[in-house]
C-alpha cells in the first residue's frame, strides 16, 4: 500500500501537521532499545529462530571484575510496554542514569522479540543453557510460570537474585518507584 | 501556512493531553502502608462500626507479611503472624483478609479456636490494582487489631487464568511441610505443627477471560473450607474469589494425641469435597 500525500490544499496542510506534532510528542520515534544514556552491556540472542539464548556469562564475569550487580533487561523489538518503559527510562535518564551508577548496576540488555515465549528463551551461564522456566526455578523465582516482557532481573554477580521482581515493569514507571527497585525496598 | 499553523495546533492540541494524561495514569498513587483508603473507611463501617481497632504498630497484636510488589497480582503471597500464643485464656477468635480496592474486597473471614496454638496463617491473593491489603483480628476479649500494607501490582483479577487441572477440581489435600516433631517428653506441653491444606480449584474470579471464546469465565470459586483435627475444629473459612486459584492455607494445630485432620470444602456451586490426612503422634 501506498501511501501518498496530497499536493495541495488543507489536508495536506493537516497531514504535515501531524506529522510534525507527532515528532513533538515523541510518537513513533522509540527505539526498540534501552537509550544509550544506560550504557547497556547489549546481548544479542543466538540460535534463531528455533531459540533466543542469551548468554549471560561475559555480563558475570564484568560484574565480578568490577565488583558491579546486575540489572537485566529483557525486552522484545515489537513489545510496546518496552517501548513505554525505555521511553520512561530515556524521559528521566538525568536523574536516573547516576542512580544506576551510585548503586553500582552494571545493565545489561537481551534483545528479543514478542515470538520467543518461554520455551524459546534460554539463559546461558557457563556451560549450563536453561530455559526460562527451568532458569527460573533454578533461581527461585516465581515468575517461572509465565514469561512477560519486559522484565528485569537483579543479581549479584553470581547471578543469585537480589530480590523477587514483579512480572513486567509497570509497577516501576515513576522516577520513586525505579528507586524503590534500584534500593531493593521489599 | 495559515492552513498548516492551525492544523498543527489542533493536532498538538489533542496530542499533548492525552500524552499527558497517560503519563500521569501511569504515576499511581503511592501510599505509606499505615494510611486508610476511602475504600477502608466504607468497610470499617459496615464490618465494625463504631469499634475501636488497634492499628498502632506496636500495640496491635497482629502482624501481616505482604512483598511491596509481587511477582503476579493473580497470586501475592499473604503471611499473618499472631503475636499472642492462641491459648483458652485469649486467643485469636475471628480474623479478616481484606483488599481495599479489589472488586469484591473481603477476601477471607476466618473463626479460629484455641486448638491451633498459633494463629499464624498463610495465603495467596489476587491483588487487582494497587492498594492496602489488611488483616484484622478480633481477641477472645472482643479487643480488633490490624496490621496493613500498600501493595503495588495489578492485573490480578484479568490476569489469564492458569486451568490445567480442571479434572481435579475439588481435590482437597493436607501437607505438613516440616514433617512432625520428634516425641516430646510426657511432660512438655505439644508445640503447633505447621499444615497446608490445599483445594484444587481455578477459583474463577468472573474477570476473566478465556482465550479462545473471548468470553468472560463465570465467576466460580471455593466459599468455605472447614478445618478440624480429630473431632475438634480448628477453623472455618469463608472464602471468597480475591483468594488466588488452587487456594491454600498455610496453619498451625496442636496434635493432641493421633488423630485426622480433615477439611470439609463447598464452592460457589455448592457441591462439596473433603480431604483428609491422618497424624501419627505418640
Amino acid at each position: 500500500m501506498k501511501f501518498i500525500l496530497p499536493a495541495t490544499g488543507p489536508w495536506r496542510a493537516l497531514l504535515l501537521a501531524a506529522m510534525a506534532a507527532l515528532a513533538i510528542t515523541g510518537w513513533g520515534t522509540a527505539q526498540a532499545a534501552l537509550p544509550a544514556a544506560y550504557k547497556a552491556l547489549v546481548i544479542e540472542a543466538t540460535g534463531q529462530p528455533e531459540r533466543y539464548e542469551f548468554d549471560l556469562s561475559a555480563a558475570l564475569a564484568l560484574a565480578k571484575k568490577d565488583n558491579k550487580r546486575l540489572y537485566v533487561y529483557l525486552g522484545a523489538r515489537d513489545c510496546s510496554y518496552c517501548r513505554r518503559y525505555e521511553a520512561f527510562l530515556d524521559k528521566n535518564a538525568g536523574e536516573l542514569v547516576p542512580q544506576f551508577a551510585s548503586k553500582n548496576y552494571l545493565i545489561v540488555e537481551l534483545r528479543s522479540a514478542l515470538s520467543a515465549r518461554a520455551p524459546k528463551l534460554f539463559i546461558r551461564i557457563g556451560n549450563s543453557s536453561r530455559a526460562y522456566a527451568d532458569f527460573q526455578r533454578d533461581i527461585g523465582d516465581e515468575r517461572a510460570r509465565q514469561l512477560v516482557y519486559p522484565s528485569v532481573w537483579l543479581f549479584d554477580a553470581q547471578a543469585r537474585p537480589l530480590m523477587q521482581m514483579p512480572a513486567g515493569t509497570g509497577t516501576f514507571e515513576t522516577v520513586e518507584e525505579q528507586l524503590e527497585i534500584l534500593n531493593l525496598v521489599q | 501556512m495559515k492552513h498548516l499553523l492551525i492544523a498543527a495546533l489542533l493536532v498538538t492540541a489533542v496530542l499533548l493531553p492525552a500524552q499527558t494524561a497517560e503519563a500521569q495514569a501511569r504515576g499511581l498513587p503511592s501510599a505509606a502502608h499505615s494510611d486508610t483508603s476511602p475504600q477502608w473507611d466504607q468497610l470499617r463501617t459496615q464490618l465494625f462500626g463504631q469499634r475501636r481497632i488497634e492499628a498502632d504498630t506496636a500495640a496491635s497484636r497482629v502482624q501481616l507479611i505482604v512483598p511491596l510488589r509481587a511477582a503476579y497480582g493473580a497470586s501475592v503471597p499473604v503471611k499473618i503472624v499472631s503475636k499472642i500464643a492462641q491459648t483458652q485464656a485469649l486467643y485469636v477468635k475471628r480474623l479478616w483478609i481484606l483488599v481495599d480496592k479489589n472488586p469484591s474486597p473481603l477476601a477471607a473471614t476466618l473463626e479460629l479456636t484455641p486448638e491451633l496454638g498459633q494463629a499464624d496463617f498463610e495465603t495467596r491473593i489476587r491483588v487487582d490494582e494497587y492498594s492496602h491489603v489488611r488483616v484484622v483480628t478480633e481477641l477472645s476479649d472482643g479487643t480488633l487489631h490490624m496490621d496493613s500494607r500498600y501493595v503495588k501490582t495489578s492485573g490480578g483479577c484479568s490476569a489469564p487464568p492458569n486451568r490445567s487441572a480442571l479434572n481435579l477440581i475439588g481435590r482437597t489435600v493436607f501437607k505438613l511441610p516440616q514433617g512432625l516433631p520428634p516425641a516430646a517428653a510426657a511432660n512438655s506441653p505439644q508445640q503447633p505443627v505447621l499444615a497446608d491444606v490445599t483445594v484444587v480449584h481455578p477459583n474463577d474470579t468472573g474477570f476473566e477471560l478465556n482465550n479462545q471464546t473471548v468470553m468472560f469465565i463465570p465467576s466460580y470459586f471455593v466459599r468455605s473450607i472447614s478445618v478440624s483435627y480429630g473431632q475438634r475444629k480448628l477453623f472455618d473459612a469463608d472464602l471468597d474469589f480475591s483468594i488466588s486459584e488452587n487456594p491454600t492455607l498455610r496453619f498451625y494445630f496442636v496434635p493432641r494425641g493421633p488423630g485426622e485432620l480433615r477439611a470439609e470444602v463447598e464452592d460457589s456451586k455448592s457441591l462439596r469435597y473433603a480431604g483428609s490426612l491422618p497424624v501419627a503422634v505418640e
